[in-house]
């Protein structure tokens, strides 16, 4: 019985989870113009606009701090690359096509069925920029909501960045690139791919983001079992927030993508030819020519950085020692509180679903495996692991089979 | 729902936006605590209450900050009455809805059980949703203080004193002033779009009006981008981002920052 | 002494799309000048130009006698020097005003040159106060009219003392008012050193901002003369499309002829 309590849950959440707003009224039938609004002090009800923002408070001091970290890596190597790309040119592109995602992620984007979501500008970004230019413009956007606006957290600004900048930028550029390949710009196949793209990169970005928040209740919890942080383990996070955006903001995303593709291709091609093409206005030749690099190690840098960053959020859990009361990481132990709080759970949700997860990681080593291969945290972090691996090892690939067949001198 | 009810909610989403920062603007005049102290501290004041609140694992010294938040915002002269409709509300209605859940699913010592709907809240289950709520709520608290006693370039300032590199300072600062902006040039093209449609659009044109108006956005933003930069270098930029602090710590300052950065001690050491 | 600018037979493109012809000119120190033409004759192109933002294809320009190739600006010395010179206002203020507040954004030129926090400071606020825009010190720019934007972006620029100016359609989508103030602060410079050169397409501008006149049309120069000769050789201004031919009837016999617009008034003797 439990189980379907279990699964009424996995529905509930994404519903109130991803913002799709009906929230229209017969009084807003005149048009609010930004302009009549301006008076001081008028008060608005604010919704919080956002599709997978996470707010301070649902993830522990640690991991925030981890992804802090690797946010900035990849801060630091997309700063490196774009200065590189546009030299001098840099800092207003960025700036203003930053200006410009803030802006789309306002968009209500019109879904089948009535329903309305929002996009994240994440394809077009990854598309006109490349993914170094995206990750920039992207974060920077996040960045003035949280810290401008109030919108989003301060703590969760590097794992929000993380998320959809860095993993959304990457597995954008990666599937447009594979998908594109060396069609002409002005093709259906870039159209298609654009939305696959978006649809892709905001689905890895959920993914992401619902592994850290699936890996708080079973590394950080208290002495009675109280998760401190996000309540819910992988088994709940991961399909409530895919839910949403498989559905909703995925469609957004590959319809605002796609969309816009096509209407550069009529308007404005030269946008589409990368972000090496935007600096080739006429322009004063300020110091510093426009030499354009393969990125070659940095790639790999940043692959082992992804690959490794559940890691950092285990190591720093066991740095704040807040899994180490022994009785508590013992799966037994938690499965007999759960048994004798009558919560008469099946194994397929209590506790916490950790046999579940760590028997998929023991399942193929074969009983001679060592013993710590069997501990739930080492099949939590592994199944984290290998989500966000298999994400990196996807972009690598596809990336270097474009790179094979450089996309040069393209249709007209 | 109106068949222009999308690019209303747009359009109204805009307008929260810019009326937001308006009121920020106004509010950063006030006479108030926040407002007498220097940006910097504000700044790190608020972050390390906010540090605080997540490294806090007791639901008490979480709501000692909640409470020094309300008192913040009271002496900073940011009502409550916003503040309950900006964000006490608004987190209930997102995170609290998030966390029910957590009542049921959690596994622990049975509180109270619905023995007709095999539900039982577990203790484990009502903590951890407690704390989920109010950890949320008093940081966002805390931030939407600071946004609302401060004018952005104001924080902007202070960022540039935290060490941040300021070609990264200067990026923001120019996506911010055009937010604004484009904003602005967005607004009209729903607008006129809006009173030019004749008839009721059909969903997929529906989807393509809105992706043509990004799209007309991107091609403005970029030629925007172009024109900016000529901008620059025409009064002598080279690369090189050249910015001017002129802040200066008084004693208050010190005294306020000693405040805060032992209040969040005290919350953080209590709470651990 | 030689000329302040002097332009042999440039020509430059965008892509593949002629802007400016095998154009020559000649700017000396003090000249106040107009640049007349339609919108596309190639006047924001040519003071982009002047102002080394843009290279010509073909051609030379010279400032003061020494040549402005993209060679030279790559020496901070030689840009420096050439950016704190010649200033160019462009006609989109939202362009040129790309800092957080009025104050940065006068500051911004004198942070580029380098000098030190007090000279800037003090630097600014004379500035503010010349334009009588102090008032609006700490203002974001999307918080300002359309008029006070203008002034902010001359402010911009003149806090550098600039000896020539290039000022981009100075008073077009300007309100009356600010029009004529601007109108004013360009007449103040007449019989000083500094040389002015305003691109325009408003004929009712001209006799008070400029000494000479240079009509552009198709990215060249076709007539160069004094205000009145210009202004009143209506061929000339209807073939640079700055006039149209306007039919009208008086009394029930309907005639054509060139429209001055600004000049509104006209007489007719039927």
């Amino acid at each position: 019985m439990t189980g379907i309590h279990f699964w009424l849950a996995i529905l509930y959440l994404p519903v109130c989870g991803s913002k799709q707003s009906v929230r229209h009224t017969a009084a807003t039938a005149s048009t609010p113009s930004v302009g009549n609004h301006l008076a001081l002090g008028q008060e608005t009800p604010v919704e919080l606009n956002q599709n997978m923002h996470i707010p301070d408070g649902y993830l522990s001091p640690s991991t925030c701090a981890t992804l802090y970290l690797c946010a900035t890596a990849g801060w630091y190597a997309a700063l490196k690359h774009i200065k590189r790309l546009l030299a001098t040119r840099a800092i207003p592109l960025i700036s203003v096509f930053a200006a410009f995602s803030f802006v789309v992620m306002m968009f209500n984007v019109p879904l089948p069925g009535g329903t309305t979501g929002h996009a994240v500008g994440v394809g077009v970004a990854a598309i006109v920029l490349g993914p170094w230019g995206s990750i920039l413009a992207i974060s920077i956007a996040i960045a003035i909501q949280a810290l401008f606006f109030g919108d989003g957290g301060i703590t969760t600004l590097g794992a929000n960045c993380f998320n959809m900048a860095i993993v959304g930028s990457f597995a954008a550029y990666a599937v447009y690139r594979l998908i594109a390949a060396k069609s002409n710009l002005n093709s259906r196949q870039r159209v298609l791919a654009a939305a696959v793209a978006g649809y892709v990169a905001i689905n890895a970005s959920a993914l992401v983001t619902a592994v850290e928040l699936g890996i708080q209740p079973s590394l950080f919890h208290d002495a009675s079992g109280t998760p401190l942080y996000a309540p819910y383990p992988l088994h709940v996070a991961i399909p409530a927030m895919m839910i949403g955006h498989l559905t909703f903001a995925g469609l957004a995303e590959a319809v605002i993508s796609a969309g816009m593709v096509s209407y550069l291709q009529r308007a404005d091609l030269g946008l589409l030819r990368g972000v090496s093409g935007l600096a080739q206005t006429p322009a004063p030749v300020v110091a510093g020519a426009l030499v354009e690099r393969s990125p070659g190690r940095l790639w790999w840098a940043v692959a082992f950085l992804m690959l490794f960053t559940p890691l950092g959020i285990l190591a720093a859990g066991t740095a704040w020692g807040e899994w180490s009361s022994a009785d508590l990481t013992n799966p037994h132990t938690r499965q007999r509180i759960g048994i004798a709080s009558g919560n008469h759970a099946p194994p397929s949700s209590v506790p916490l679903g950790i046999q579940k997860f760590s028997s998929l990681w023991t399942a193929p080593f074969p009983g001679y495996a060592p013993r710590f291969i069997k501990s739930p945290q080492l099949g939590y972090l592994l199944s984290a692991m290998f989500g966000v691996g298999v994400l990196v090892l996807a972009s690598l690939l596809s990336i270097m089979a474009a790179r094979k067949w450089p996309v040069k001198k393209l249709g007209t | 729902m109106s068949q222009h009810s999308f690019v209303e909610s747009t359009i109204r989403g805009f307008t929260r936006a810019v009326s937001k920062a308006l009121q920020a603007e106004h509010a950063a005049t006030q006479p108030g605590l926040l407002q007498h102290l220097d940006p910097r501290v504000r700044v790190i004041g608020i972050f390390s209450l906010v540090i605080s609140v997540i490294l806090c694992r007791r639901l008490e010294a979480i709501a000692a900050i909640f409470l020094i938040a309300v008192a913040i915002a009271v002496a900073s002269r940011v009502s409550l009455k916003s503040l309950a409709k900006r964000v006490w509300l608004v987190v209930l209605g997102f995170s609290g809805v998030i966390a029910l859940p957590a009542l049921f699913l959690t596994p622990g010592e049975p509180l109270f059980t619905a023995a007709a709907l095999h539900l039982s809240v577990s203790v484990q289950g009502l903590r951890t949703a407690a704390l989920l709520v109010l950890r949320v709520e008093t940081a966002a608290t805390l931030t939407t203080v600071l946004v609302l006693s401060t004018a952005w370039t104001h924080i902007l300032k202070a960022l540039r004193s935290l060490r941040l590199p300021a070609e990264v300072v200067t990026m923001l600062a120019m996506t911010h002033r055009y937010v604004f902006l484009l904003i602005e040039t967005a607004n009209q093209m729903f607008e006129s779009r809006q009173s030019r449609a004749v008839g009721i659009l059909s969903a997929s044109e529906q989807r393509k009006m809105t992706a043509r108006t990004a799209g007309v956005l991107l091609s403005k933003s970029i030629e925007l981008s172009h024109e900016v930069y000529l901008a620059m270098v025409s009064r002598g930029f080279r690369g090189e981002v050249r910015l001017l602090t002129d802040f200066r710590l008084r004693p208050r300052d010190y005294v306020g920052l000693t405040a805060f950065v032992f209040s969040s001690c005290l919350a953080a050491w209590m709470g651990r | 002494m030689p000329p302040t600018f002097e332009v042999q037979d440039i020509s430059f493109s965008y892509e593949a799309i002629p802007a400016i012809r095998g154009l020559t000119l000649r700017i000396d120190e003090g000249d106040h000048v107009a640049l007349l033409g339609a919108n596309g004759s190639g006047k924001s192109t040519l003071l982009r130009i002047l102002d080394a933002l843009y290279f010509p294809s073909a051609g030379s320009v010279k400032f003061k006698g020494e040549a402005l190739t993209q060679k030279h600006f790559q020496q901070d010395e030689f840009s420096l020097n050439f950016r704190r010179r010649v200033a160019l206002v462009f006609q989109n203020p939202d362009v040129q005003l790309f800092n957080p507040t009025v104050f940065d954004e006068v500051a911004y030129g004198p942070l580029q040159m380098q000098w030190s926090k007090e000279d800037v400071m003090r630097r600014v606020d004379e500035t503010l106060q010349f334009m009588s825009i102090s008032h609006l010190r700490d203002r974001p720019p999307y918080r300002l009219s359309g008029g006070e934007k203008k002034r902010v972006a001359l402010a911009s620029v003149l806090v550098l003392d600039p000896e020539v100016l290039l000022l981009d359609e100075p008073t077009a989508t300007l309100d009356p008012k600010s029009q004529s103030q601007v109108v004013d602060l360009i007449q103040q410079w007449k019989g000083t050193a500094k040389t002015v050169v305003t691109a325009t397409h408003q004929l009712e501008i001209v006799e008070d901002i400029a000494d000479r006149v240079l009509v552009l049309e198709a990215g060249a120069v076709i007539a160069e003369g004094t205000p009145s000769e210009i202004l009143s050789n209506s061929d000339l201004l209807l073939r640079a499309n700055l006039i149209h031919a306007h039919r009208h009837s008086h009394g029930g016999i309907v005639h054509s002829h060139p429209h001055l617009h600004g000049h509104s008034h006209h007489e007719h003797e039927h």
